[in-house]
């Protein structure tokens, strides 16, 4: 029975899978299973996996099994080499044990036994999970728009106004959330609609709050700074927005994609805060408080007058070096003639 | 309301004051200085014999114009007189015209580089050797671009030559130049008006030379000082127009009484006049003190200008404020006699205003010109009672809102004359020891001249924040003002805001 058992080991091993994966997220794109070693790769048709990869030498690998029975991968001694993982220097020779990705010419191949251990099973929502809240939080932006609208309608209350920036809204948050899930339809086939309109759904309620709450704390702590940078902040949650849009898409590359929406955050605000300092020495306009708030949101104490006087005072020192530095530029068209 | 200053470049002065003219009157500049071309021509061989400009340029030209010109130009047909004509008054105006005339003179502010006139006035000859008078604004774009510019004077005998700038004195609008020559033909100031005594309803007779056309004399009545200027201005009813700034207005007896200077573009025939005094006046420290340097022109403009504001200010102080109620409000108006107060209100407005705004704006009357773009001098003060009927507390402070974030937009934006504004901004509270008044929210935005040391626009604005639908919104706006006394009248301005007693 030993010697028997001895001669049908290669039959005990367990299959081992080749899979070719896509070159840029690493998904399988095809899967071979095979018994016994040794097996071949390479674009001749005498290999046991052929790939039309012209950076391919004919016969470029082999899988072997190694004396202590591990896979090991060999370089049939191409031109272009073997790389495993993110090596920069080709190796002739890998053992296959940590389930290495390996590159071939612009070929990417993982070999894994029947014995590679899958993790547990995700749970699966039925139905529209994501939907409610997403809808739920759609509501909110709505209704602080709406709100935002309305206190600070001066004027006679026309229902125009308020449908108007409410269907561009609606209108934005459409258009968004469906190039968003054509994407992720055209790199993993779902198109993920939900998932992407609960994101974005949030992300419009988070801003909406900040943005209210940071016009109210401007008036109420006579901080208008807080309100004047708000566009930061919208700039910060539009980078949140991307960067979860793109987990979403695809959960690989993580760094990369958080130096993408923080490249966009940045070029942003840079851009906006270029756009308003030129408005502002082109026009002239003061960063002052926009918008006054009933008294009793009020919630610092008054600065006595003589002391507002003083500061004043201060404003003197920053206008006389001012005026001894040249004007950039030109102002606004047609400002010289102004008479 | 608004003074037109009268030396502009005659096409661009004519499309701003005179729309409806601007065609007809356009064409007649360009006649007009084909005209002037040819009077210089023949000037050489009959100087004294140069007629008058009577009516149509056309008429003037001297040359037969092609008949065609005739319909555009429509010179006016001399109209049938209802009564006689009194034969001693246009005998008079006919002499005084004969004496003054060779004293004119047209002064032209050329461009360097291109040799041609960008903009004219007139003035005329006070002493013999040469020293003339004309208004600040016929020379202001030489006196502080000396080297893009140059002037000249055309006399009406058809001399030409270049014109020295002897002194300025921008808050009367005065100005001497000096031409070379001796034993000049020149004009004398008229006792009576150099004592402010001129009595009114007096003839004067203005003169000048209006949109480029030729000398003119214009007949007209003295009508006293301004009441309401603060910088003395006699009040003359006749015709003055562009190009006549710096001639002279003078009596019956061929005395200057005043100076052309200024005319409202709103009335009929409201001119202005610099007196004579203040001609004089800086005549008399021409002759003595060394001339202009034209190299610091801006140090002396501002040193005016200082000097100007403080007395300005310190006057507006010893005449105090008057409170007047607005509401459950108290608010500061200036005593002083020079301010036009205007009332406005919101509440015949269609549709109704959902909150009612009565507002009172007072500009004090004392603008100063320095250059096309610099207009100084004024201070305003602006009260606006405002009550909510229809908006809730957090729309009534919406609407509160546009009228304090206009705090910051002293005047239309020209970032070469002065630097961008500073704010300062916060809720304030009167200093315990004065007891009671509101809380309010203040807003102190400033401008320095980038010309002009030590010389800013101000304005500080102030929302009241003790009740819920109503408010007091007031503005204290102070154009070229020193920063000590910018600061102390805002804050004796604020000292007044208060509950109604």
């Amino acid at each position: 029975m030993g010697e028997v058992m001895i001669q049908t080991t290669p039959v005990a091993e367990p299959a081992i899978w080749v899979e070719v994966l896509s070159r840029l997220h690493h998904d399988v794109a095809a899967r071979y299973r095979f018994v016994d070693v040794p097996i071949t790769v390479g674009r001749a048709y005498d290999n046991d996996v052929v790939v039309d990869d012209p950076h391919v030498a004919a016969h470029h690998l082999r899988i072997t099994r190694g004396e202590n029975g591990n896979l090991i991968a060999e370089d049939l001694g191409s031109l272009n080499g073997l790389y495993v993982d993110r090596a920069r220097k080709p190796t002739p020779e890998v053992t296959l044990d940590a389930g290495h990705e390996l590159s071939i010419g612009g070929t990417v191949l993982r070999v894994r036994t029947a014995a590679h251990e899958v993790p547990a099973e995700t749970p699966m929502l039925r139905g529209l999970p994501y939907w409610p809240s997403a809808i739920l939080c759609i509501v909110g932006v709505f209704a602080l728009a709406g709100l935002d609208l309305w206190l600070s309608e001066t004027q006679e209350p026309k229902a125009i106004r308020y449908f108007t920036p409410l269907l561009i809204l609606t209108v934005a948050i459409v258009v968004w959330t469906t190039v968003w899930s054509v994407l992720t339809r055209v790199f993993t086939g779902r198109p993920r609609f939900g998932l992407h309109f609960l994101i974005v759904a949030i992300g419009l309620l988070g801003y909406s709050i900040y943005s209210q709450l940071a016009e109210v704390g401007a008036f109420a702590m006579s901080w208008t700074a807080l309100a004047n940078s708000s566009y930061v902040v919208a700039w910060l949650f539009l980078g949140g927005i991307v960067f979860s849009h793109l987990l979403v898409v695809n959960r690989a590359r993580r760094p990369l994609k958080v130096i993408v929406a923080l490249i966009l955050v940045a070029a942003g605000i840079a851009m906006q805060s270029l756009k308003q300092s030129e408005y502002r020495s082109t026009y002239g306009q003061p960063a002052l408080l926009s918008r006054l708030e009933p008294p009793a949101l009020r919630l610092v104490s008054p600065q006595q007058e003589s002391a507002f006087f003083t500061d004043s005072e201060a404003v003197r020192a920053k206008l006389d070096k001012a005026r001894t530095e040249e004007p950039t530029g030109g102002g606004p068209p047609g400002d010289d003639d102004d008479e | 309301m608004r003074a037109g200053a009268f030396a502009r470049s005659a096409g661009r002065a004519v499309a701003q004051i005179f729309c409806p003219l601007a065609f007809g009157t356009l064409v007649a500049t360009v006649i007009a200085s084909a005209q002037t071309t040819t009077a210089q021509s023949t000037a050489a061989q009959t100087p004294p014999a140069q007629t008058p400009p009577a009516q149509g340029a056309t008429a003037q030209s001297g040359s037969p114009a092609p008949p065609a010109a005739q319909p555009i130009q429509a010179p006016v047909p001399p109209e049938p007189p209802l009564m006689p004509p009194t034969p001693n008054v246009s005998a008079a105006a006919e002499s005084i015209y004969a004496t003054a005339r060779p004293g004119l003179l047209q002064i032209r502010t050329l461009v360097e580089a291109a040799g041609r006139q960008s903009s004219i006035g007139s003035g005329f000859l006070v002493s013999p050797d040469g020293l003339a008078v004309t208004n600040y604004h016929v020379v202001s774009q030489y006196a502080l671009e000396p080297k893009t510019y140059r002037l000249e004077y055309a006399r009406p005998d058809g001399s030409q030559g270049a014109l020295k700038l002897l002194a300025i004195d921008v808050a009367n609008d005065v100005a001497i130049v000096q031409l070379d020559g001796t034993e000049l033909p020149h004009l004398e100031f008229d006792p009576a008006a150099l004592e402010d005594k001129s009595p009114r309803g007096e003839r004067l007779y203005a003169m000048g030379n209006p949109l480029d056309l030729g000398f003119t004399i214009v007949e007209g009545t003295y009508n006293g000082f301004v009441e309401k200027s603060y910088n003395p201005r006699v009040h003359f009813t006749g015709a003055i127009n562009p190009g006549m700034s710096g001639g002279p207005a003078v009596t019956a007896a061929g005395k200057v009484a005043g100076i052309n200077v200024a005319k409202r573009l709103d009335g009929e025939l409201v001119s202005f006049l610099v007196p004579a005094s203040k001609a004089s006046a800086l005549f008399e420290r021409a002759k003595t003190e060394p001339p202009l340097d034209l190299a610091h022109v801006r140090d002396e403009i501002d040193r005016q200008l200082i000097t100007w504001q403080g007395a300005f200010y310190h006057a507006l102080g010893e005449q105090g404020f008057k409170d007047t109620t607005l509401g459950p409000y108290q608010a500061p108006e200036s005593a002083a006699p020079w301010f036009n107060c205007w009332a406005r209100t919101n509440a015949d407005e269609t549709p109704r205003p959902r909150a009612l705004l009565d507002s009172t704006s007072c500009n004090s009357q004392s603008s100063l010109y320095i250059a096309e773009d610099i207009e100084t001098g004024r201070a305003e003060l602006w009260h606006a009672y405002v009550r909510s009927t229809d908006l809730n507390p957090f729309q009534f402070a919406a609407f509160v809102s546009t009228y304090y974030g206009g705090a910051g937009s002293i005047r239309p934006w020209s970032r070469k004359r002065l630097t961008q504004p500073e704010c300062h901004e916060d809720f304030i509270q009167r200093n315990e020891s004065d007891k009671g008044g509101p809380v309010m929210r203040a807003v102190w935005c400033a401008r320095a001249y980038r010309d002009f040391a030590g010389i800013y626009d101000v304005a500080i604005t102030t929302v009241t924040q003790d009740r819920d639908k109503e408010a007091l919104v007031s503005r204290l706006a102070m154009k070229g003002v020193s920063y000590d006394n910018a600061v102390a009248l805002a804050q004796r301005f604020v000292r007044e805001l208060a509950w109604a007693k």
